[in-house]
Formats: C-alpha cells, sequence, structure tokens
C-alpha cells in the first residue's frame, strides 16, 4: 500500500517538471521552431531558481527568475534562427553546450571552491479543500505544491488554446505553413518569438521545479537528459497537450519506479534502475515508429522574400 | 567563384568567432577582478609555454579530436550522432576489460583493446543507427539515450564489477599495456598520432573515394542521392557504425593512453564537445583536429590561469560555448541572401570607385 501510494506520489512529482520543459517544446513547435535546447535551458533555469531561492528564501522568486533567464537565453536561439535562418537543431546543440557552461560558471563563481552543499527550503504542498479529504486519492493528488496544478491548468488551457481559440489556430498556422499564414495578416516573425518567449520560460520552469520543488540542491548536471525526454514525450504525445501530459506521468512513472526499486532492492547495482527512464524513452520512440505527425514547417527557416 | 567565398567564409567566421568568445572571456576576467592580459598570457604559457606543457595539450586534445570526428563523420552523412560520448565510454570499458581481465599484456593487449574499443563504440553506433533506418525515429534523442546508458554501465563497471578497493574506481591499466609516449618528459602518447592520422584517412575517405562521394551525397540530399540509386538507409547505418567506432577507438586510447582507469566523471561531456568542435571546424575532418588543438589548449592552459589570476577554470569552457554560439550564427549570417547581397553591393561599388578613378 505505501510502496504504490509513494510510487503514484513520485510519478507526479517526478512528471512536473517534464510536463514544463514537454509543453514549452510544443509551443515552440507549434510555431515551427524545433528547439533541441531544452536540456540547456532547463539546466540555466534550475540554477537561477535555485540561486535566487537561496538569496532571497523565496521559492516563488525563484521559479520566476528561472522563467526569465530561461527567455533571455533562448532569445539568442530565436535570434539565430529567426533572424539569421540557422539550422534550428545545430543552434539547440549549441544552446545545450553554451547555456550549461553558463550555469556551471555562475555556481563556481558565487559559491567558490566550497564542498558542502548549500541548501534551500523546497516549496511546500497545498492541499485543496474538500478535495484532499477524498481517501486514497486526495492525499495523493490534491496535496501537491502550487506547481503541480499550475501544470495541470497549463495543459488544459493549452489544449483548449490550441484546438478551440482562434488565436490558437492562426499560432498553429505559423508551424503549418507560415507562408499562407503570413497572407492571412498573421505576424508570422512575431509568433516565433512568442513562441521562443513561452517555451524560454516553460523550459525555464521546468529546470527551477528541480531545485526548488524537488531536491534542495544544485548539482551539475541534475537535468539528466530531461531536456532529450522531453522532447520524446512531445513526439510520443503527438503533439496534443493531452497526448503530452500522459507521455511525461508515463516517463515520469518510470523515474518514480526506478528511485522506489533502488530503494527495495539490495545486491543489484543501483546504475541499472537508473537506467530505466532512458530504455523506456527509447522503446517508447521505437514503437511509435517514425510517422510524421508533427507541424509541416517545423525546422524550416520561414524568409519573406523568398517565393 | 561562389564556392572559393564559401569556404572563405568557413575560415573567417570560425576565427572571427574565436577572436569575439576571446574578448568576452577577457571582459568576464575583468568584471571578476582579474587582469585580462596577465590571465590571457598565462593561459597561453599554461598551454604552450614549455615542452611538459605542449605535451598535455596535445594529450587533452586526443580525446576531442575523436569524439569531433565521430560527430563530423555521421553529420557529414545527414545523420545527427550525438551519441559520441556513450560510444566513447562503451570503448573505454572494452579497453579496460580486455586489459584487466584477460591477462593479456604488453604490445598485443594495446592492439586488441584499440580494436575491441572501436567494436563496441561501434556497436553503439549501430544500436540509435538501426533505430533510425528501420523505425524512423529521431536519431538525436536516441543516441543521446544511449549516452546516458553508458554512462550508468560504466558506473556499474567501476563501482561494482571491477571495482579496485573501497574507492569507486577500477584497478589502473599495467604498465606494460600502456600506451607509450612518443616523446619522453611529453604527456601525450601515439594515440595522438593515431587520432591524426585517423583525421587525414577520414579526409581522403569522404573526399576522394566513390563511397565517401556517396555517402556527402547522402548528407546534403538524401532523396536526390534516393534516385540516383544509392542505398541511403545502408549509408546512414554505415556511417553510424564508423561514427561510433571512431569514438570507441577515442575511448580506449584515452584509457590507454591518459587516464589508465575508469572513474566518476570520466569523458564527462566529451560528446557534446565532439560536436561543437565538429561544428565549428566546418565538418572538414582535417580542420576540426585544429579546432580540437585549440579547444584542449584552453583546457591545458586554464589551470594555470587559476592558479595565477584565480580565475576559474570554467571561464574557458564560456569560451568555447562562445566560439559555437558565435560560429553557426556567423555561418548562418554569411549564407544569408540579404548579407551576400550587401558584399556583392560594396565589392561593385569599390569596382564602379576603381574604373572611375
Amino acid at each position: 500500500m505505501s510502496f504504490v501510494s509513494n510510487l503514484i506520489l513520485a510519478t507526479v512529482r517526478m512528471a512536473i517538471p517534464l510536463l514544463f520543459i514537454a509543453l514549452g517544446e510544443l509551443y515552440s513547435e507549434r510555431a515551427g521552431m524545433v528547439n533541441i535546447g531544452l536540456e540547456g535551458l532547463a539546466a540555466i533555469g534550475s540554477l537561477v531558481g535555485f540561486l535566487i531561492c537561496f538569496i532571497t528564501g523565496s521559492t516563488w522568486l525563484g521559479i520566476l527568475c528561472g522563467a526569465l533567464v530561461g527567455v533571455a537565453v533562448n532569445m539568442i536561439y530565436a535570434f539565430a534562427t529567426i533572424q539569421l535562418c540557422a539550422n534550428h537543431t545545430v543552434y539547440g546543440m549549441a544552446m545545450n553546450i553554451f547555456a550549461p557552461a553558463l550555469a556551471s560558471f555562475i555556481y563556481r563563481v558565487y559559491f567558490g571552491k566550497g564542498s558542502d552543499l548549500s541548501q534551500i527550503t523546497l516549496m511546500k504542498g497545498i492541499g485543496i479543500p474538500v478535495l484532499k479529504d477524498i481517501p486514497f486519492i486526495g492525499p495523493l493528488l490534491f496535496n501537491q505544491t502550487p506547481m503541480v496544478y499550475l501544470a495541470i491548468l497549463l495543459v488544459i488551457f493549452t489544449s483548449v488554446f490550441f484546438s478551440k481559440m482562434r488565436s490558437g489556430l492562426n499560432y498553429r498556422a505559423v508551424g503549418e505553413n507560415p507562408k499562407a499564414a503570413a497572407t492571412l495578416g498573421i505576424n508570422v516573425i512575431g509568433t516565433k518569438y512568442l513562441s521562443c518567449v513561452l517555451c524560454g520560460a516553460l523550459a525555464g520552469i521546468g529546470g527551477a521545479y528541480l531545485t526548488t520543488c524537488y531536491s534542495n540542491t544544485y548539482t551539475e548536471g541534475n537535468i539528466a537528459g530531461r531536456g532529450f525526454i522531453a522532447l520524446a514525450a512531445v513526439i510520443f504525445g503527438r503533439w496534443s497537450a493531452g497526448g503530452i501530459l500522459i507521455a511525461c506521468l508515463f516517463f515520469g512513472f518510470c523515474d518514480a519506479l526506478q528511485i522506489r526499486l533502488q530503494v527495495a532492492s539490495i545486491g543489484i547495482p543501483y546504475q541499472f534502475f537508473q537506467m530505466i527512464p532512458y530504455i523506456a524513452t527509447v522503446l517508447a520512440l521505437s514503437l511509435i515508429g517514425g510517422k510524421k505527425l508533427g507541424p509541416k514547417a517545423a525546422g524550416k527557416p520561414y524568409k519573406k522574400e523568398e517565393r | 567563384m561562389k564556392k572559393g567565398k564559401q569556404s572563405l567564409a568557413g575560415v573567417i567566421v570560425p576565427v572571427l568567432s574565436i577572436l569575439l568568445a576571446l574578448l568576452i572571456g577577457a571582459i568576464i576576467m575583468l568584471c571578476l577582478g582579474a587582469n585580462p592580459g596577465l590571465a590571457m598570457k598565462s593561459l597561453a604559457i599554461g598551454a604552450f609555454g614549455s615542452k611538459p606543457n605542449i605535451g598535455t595539450t596535445l594529450a587533452k586534445a586526443t580525446p576531442l579530436i575523436f569524439t569531433s570526428l565521430c560527430a563530423c563523420f555521421a553529420y557529414k552523412c545527414g545523420v545527427f550522432n550525438l551519441g559520441g560520448e556513450g560510444q566513447f565510454i562503451m570503448g573505454s570499458i572494452a579497453a579496460i576489460y580486455v586489459t584487466l581481465v584477460t591477462g593479456i599484456t604488453g604490445v598485443p593487449a594495446m592492439i586488441l583493446a584499440l580494436l575491441a574499443g572501436a567494436v563496441a563504440g561501434g556497436f553503439w553506433g549501430f544500436l540509435p543507427g538501426i533505430l533510425k533506418i528501420t523505425r524512423g525515429q529521431n536519431e538525436m534523442i536516441i543516441s543521446i539515450m544511449f549516452n546516458y546508458i553508458a554512462t550508468l554501465l560504466m558506473g556499474v563497471v567501476y563501482t561494482n564489477w571491477l571495482r579496485d578497493g573501497s574507492v569507486p574506481q577500477t584497478a589502473s591499466v599495467p604498465k606494460e599495456s600502456q600506451l607509450p609516449r612518443v616523446i619522453t618528459g611529453m604527456r601525450f602518447t601515439w594515440g595522438f598520432v593515431i587520432a591524426v592520422i585517423l583525421g587525414f584517412i577520414i579526409y581522403y575517405l569522404l573526399y576522394r573515394t566513390s563511397a565517401g562521394f556517396k555517402i556527402r551525397a547522402v548528407g546534403i540530399n538524401s532523396t536526390a542521392a534516393r534516385f540516383n540509386g544509392f542505398p541511403v538507409r545502408k549509408y546512414m547505418l554505415l556511417s553510424f557504425i564508423v561514427s561510433g567506432a571512431i569514438a570507441g577507438l577515442g575511448g580506449s586510447v584515452e584509457l590507454l593512453g591518459t587516464q589508465f582507469r575508469l572513474i566518476n566523471g570520466f569523458a564527462s561531456g566529451y560528446g557534446f564537445d565532439g560536436v561543437a568542435m565538429a561544428l565549428i571546424g566546418q565538418l572538414n575532418p582535417v580542420a576540426t583536429i585544429f579546432v580540437a588543438l585549440f579547444f584542449a589548449a584552453l583546457r591545458a592552459g586554464a589551470t594555470t590561469m587559476q592558479a595565477a589570476t584565480g580565475v576559474p577554470t570554467s571561464v574557458s569552457d564560456i569560451i568555447q560555448a562562445l566560439v559555437i554560439v558565435f560560429t553557426v550564427a556567423g555561418m548562418a549570417l554569411s549564407k544569408l541572401p540579404e548579407f551576400t547581397a550587401f558584399l556583392q553591393r560594396r565589392a561593385h561599388r569599390r569596382e564602379k570607385e576603381v574604373t572611375g578613378a
């Protein structure tokens, strides 16, 4: 019983950072911007979130600043890919190298060579009245940190935005056929920049979540491939917010399972359990096959003058 | 004419990017309260100041050359192999098993370990490759997932299977199986020579043989290559295997020549650095060797710089990262129609001035 409830709790907790990052990628790809720099954005968001929280003591301020720095760093990507028409993949890779280097540099300059880990107080859970008193499910699902509720609200909003709202459909048009969108009077360049703002902010929040709501310290490499797993979640979730939620819960479950199994079993090297999320990602991607379902113009440069 | 201009940009942009990155590095040093002139000088001394320092730079360049050639080869065939690090690690795991477990020592052990490393790396490249061509999956994500799996497997090896003593690390490769140094007093080994020769072989293979032509054709336009009857998917898989084998060979060279044992943090970051260097070197195998030397010099010099001025070594990581950020942006800029038109207009005007005068 406690194994199962702990597993569910951990699943939700591990799915949330993936969910933020993956939704960021969804907003990006829907405007035709394939951003593989998520890992880097999350890394810098994670560090800044931790640092601000460490200085001010406010987790909310930490998360806000994590989002802001994610936006700031992603603007470099936005400028290079939108204005200079740099290859999205190549530039995303450049950001994956640049942002973590920046993060570890800031960390070392601020904390020096001190070996003892600085810690912060994690964000506290808030119970939703009435719902949290439901037996079994209540304490598991309705007594979480506000970030969990925020993520769920974001999924609902994103889903409605892209399927029901006029502005959302216009936004999608930019990712499907930017030239047609432009002839309809949609601001293609503006939408692409907006998508990068959203993606940077959400990836930054996803990173900051890891330091302010999950582990109370910052360690180098704490993102541990979540940026890429989030990319896989977008593909696995077939570019829909609901699908991404399910995919992230699945990957979160794999992560939760490996932590639980590590605790529960003795004798088997713990690294084998740590492999589970990565193997699951490979299997998940291999199972769904390569049918291209994403936005048609994803990853393609948009040149106004070209006919 | 146009091709000449493009390759000119391929030299100018990286050089300008390096200068710009160094300039920003100097500004950061200034902000940290250090004297940038002194810091840069100690950086240069640390990298090239003496015979042992040059040896260290070349030793540090060796693994970087392998991973950058790995990234370069795959990208030439149009597949993005981001799994260099995992393939490198698998190579080093194979090498440690050959040298510690089989009981073979000396030169046979070296040769066997290098071969085993290449095979293990090639196998680790084969996995994402086969998933790419049969399942059509995004090879970037998959090859990165294999990096984490390889890193964790290496963790099992040094904390469990081949653990030596209380510290989580393996025993050291026996002295007689270690790669010998080329010049006594300098840390670099024959591994560096292998790396450089490999770079030239890959250059020859890609640019002077028909198989290389086909590989590049697939990379430039896979649809056109398919209509020409080239077995596109076979070449993609092949390039994944070869690129993995290059990285795996690098892993065994690093183990036998520099690190001698597996330990936490072995090879950390080499894969992505390789991708960066390949891109800065414009995917030219010979050029990437020079880029790797530059990166290695930054690393070798950073320690001296830290000792002399107190600037943390991670400044050199920032400089490296800025080089890649600037180079990719600069290359994109140089290809923009607006920019080339601007250059043409200027050249035209100058011509007019000359003829007018």
